[in-house]
């Protein structure tokens, strides 16, 4: 499991780290049920402190991404890939929605916003 | 058992100097860092902790037990690293390794000379050759090896250089993987916090300022700037300190929702850090 | 506990060294032998207060897993421990080098140590550290040169209580002389144990 974490980025560190791992187990590189590592082994591995982890850990497991069996260690949980991937396509409608509503008070054309897309997209 | 160490409203008086009132709990499992400037009573709270020192009043409890009736069964438990050497300086680490280890029930020695080599002490020198790290490693060779659960350390990286913080750090960071095992250690050099500390308890004048967990500390304090138009006497109650300057203000808040609330976008917000909030309360907390 | 009084020998070992070249001295210049029991026996656990009067030394034991009677204990029962070695090593030394000796002298010389014992020991822990050494060697040869005048002033002076002396039996004097002498050492034992708890490191 591959986490890299900035001590100098505004968003907290466990933050980042929840980020990251969520984004492993929708990229699918971290499949249902594999062991991720305890929260006090990532810890050290991160230079960074336990309660940094635990909370990181938590607050996966709120959301359904991890759990953890006392003893053992905390898993991947399942995931209903369709239902997350369905909301996820929901928010980008309604985000896409706002940029085409800005770019037409500013008179950006749809090739010009293609165009863009495109540059950000590829970055 | 959730917390290892309880103090409750702990006093202890001297001439000219006094800890007043300490209420502090020391969580298990987790590393707390124990700040304050020189002279803030850090060390009074730890010699309190290990029964050096007897409060004037309150209730000083290690892992739930009272030293008058269990002294022996907590010590047994602690590890304990001070600054500055505290072991016959003419002997070599073998014979205090003599003297200490047959005080423990649990000491392993494996495990002692595992960390030896790790550190690459002498066994044959008398302690007083080594130098501010070496001795530094043969306390804490000392300190680990017996299972102690908690280990309490007064200033162990004062006089250190950085590679050897570093890789004090490191160890201490090894030991915590074990979940049942407790560090308590002061320090005035916050940096070495950052990496390590899962809780932060904050000494000042003799007062136990708080004791919270990093992620509390990096939500309620922040640093603020803004111009000095901004302040009034209602505004400037959100703040603990008020520092001006001709370019405008900088402040620290323990509020910091308070201050979104009057300030808004008008202002510019900063994580504050250990030093910031130590250089700002220098004075004690008094809302401006 | 044990452990603590064998910390002494651990933290003497090149001053026991010395130990038996100073016996030989003293049995060679042929000083009485009470006398060289007396010093032999001094020898360990006055040493150990070189160490003990350091604060670090105290912060050490204390962190460790002893309270501080035991500590206490320690000392008193140590220097007892060491006082019946001392007159082991130097009866034998006596005796190689043929020099007579009798039980008396043993007992003199025993009695004077943990009487000396009995005094100086509280003191270590009242005094602050560093006047330690100089107390000691004050009090010792104060308690040689004035002891002994002492003695005469109150067989002179005092004949009610030496006629009551001289008048009883020996076993009488012998078991009073030991039962007073191990009063004082316990009442000091227990003076040493409450100033001891007391104490801030």
């Amino acid at each position: 499991m591959q986490i890299i974490i900035s001590n100098s980025s505004k968003e907290p560190i466990y933050e980042q780290i929840t980020n990251q791992i969520k984004s492993s187990i929708l990229a699918g590189e971290l499949q249902e049920g594999t062991a991720i590592p305890s929260m006090r082994n990532l810890a050290k591995d991160l230079q960074i402190s336990v309660i940094t982890t635990k909370r990181a850990y938590e607050e996966l497991e709120k959301a359904g991404f991890i759990y953890s069996i006392v003893g053992k260690g905390s898993f991947v949980a399942e995931q209903n890939l369709e239902v997350i991937r369905e909301k996820k396509l929901k928010v980008i409608e309604e985000q896409l929605g706002a940029v085409i509503t800005n770019s037409r008070e500013i008179g950006l054309s749809l090739d010009e916003l293609k165009q863009l897309l495109k540059i950000l997209y590829e970055e | 058992m959730e917390n290892v160490v309880e103090l409750k409203n702990v006093t202890k008086k001297f001439k000219g100097f006094s800890v007043k009132n300490i209420d502090l709990q020391v969580k298990q499992g987790f590393v707390t860092g124990f700040i304050g400037a020189n002279g803030a009573g850090k060390s009074t709270t730890i010699k309190m902790m290990m029964n050096l020192l007897k409060p004037d009043a309150g209730e000083v409890k290690l892992f739930g037990l009272d030293y008058k009736t269990h002294e022996k069964a907590i010590k047994e438990r602690i590890g304990f690293v001070y600054d500055g050497n505290i072991f016959f300086e003419g002997l070599n680490l073998k014979d205090i390794k003599r003297i200490v280890a047959p005080a423990y029930k649990q000491w392993d020695d494996t495990l002692f000379y595992q960390y030896v080599e790790q550190f690459k002490l002498p066994l044959n020198k008398a302690i007083k050759t080594f130098s501010k790290g070496m001795q530094m490693k043969a306390s804490l060779a000392i300190a680990l090896s017996h299972h102690a659960e908690l280990i309490i350390m007064d200033e162990p990286t004062a006089g250190l250089d950085p590679i050897f913080r570093r890789e004090l750090l490191d160890l201490l960071q090894e030991l915590m993987i074990e979940g049942n095992r407790t560090i308590f250690f002061s320090t005035h050099i916050t940096t070495d916090l950052n990496r390590i500390a899962d809780y932060i308890a904050f000494m000042q004048n003799g007062e136990l300022v708080f004791n919270q967990s990093i992620h509390d500390v990096a939500e309620n304090y922040a640093l603020v700037k803004g111009g000095l138009n901004l302040l009034d006497s209602d505004t400037e109650k959100a703040f603990v300190h008020v520092h001006r300057a001709s370019t405008g203000f900088e402040a620290l808040t323990d509020n910091i929702k308070a201050v979104k609330n009057t300030f808004g976008d008008t202002v510019v917000f900063e994580r504050a850090s250990l030093e910031d909030i130590m250089y700002y309360l220098k004075g004690g907390i008094h809302h401006v | 506990m044990f452990n603590l009084i064998r910390r002494d020998v651990i933290l003497q070992k090149r001053q026991l060294l010395i130990f038996l070249p100073v016996i030989l001295f003293f049995i060679i210049i042929d000083k009485h032998p009470a006398w060289t029991f007396l010093i032999a026996s001094i020898f360990i656990p006055f040493n150990t207060y070189a160490y003990d009067e350091k604060v670090e030394t105290n912060i050490l034991l204390n962190s460790l897993p002893y309270t501080r009677t035991e500590i206490i204990a320690s000392r008193y029962l140590g220097a007892i421990v060491y006082m019946l070695l001392a007159i082991g090593v130097t009866s034998l030394a006596l005796f190689a080098f043929n020099k007579p000796f009798t039980m008396i002298d043993i007992a003199i010389g025993s009695s004077l140590f943990l009487l000396f014992a009995a005094f100086t020991f509280p003191l270590f822990y009242i005094l602050k550290p560093g006047h330690i050494t100089m107390v000691v060697m004050i009090s010792f040869f104060l308690l040689a040169a004035i002891g002994p005048a002492i003695v005469l002033f109150l067989a002179e002076h005092l004949t009610a209580i030496t006629d009551f002396i001289v008048n009883l039996s020996v076993p009488v004097l012998y078991t009073g002389a030991t039962l007073v002498i191990m009063v004082v050492y316990v009442i000091s034992w227990v003076t040493t144990t409450v100033i001891y708890q007391r104490k801030a490191f």
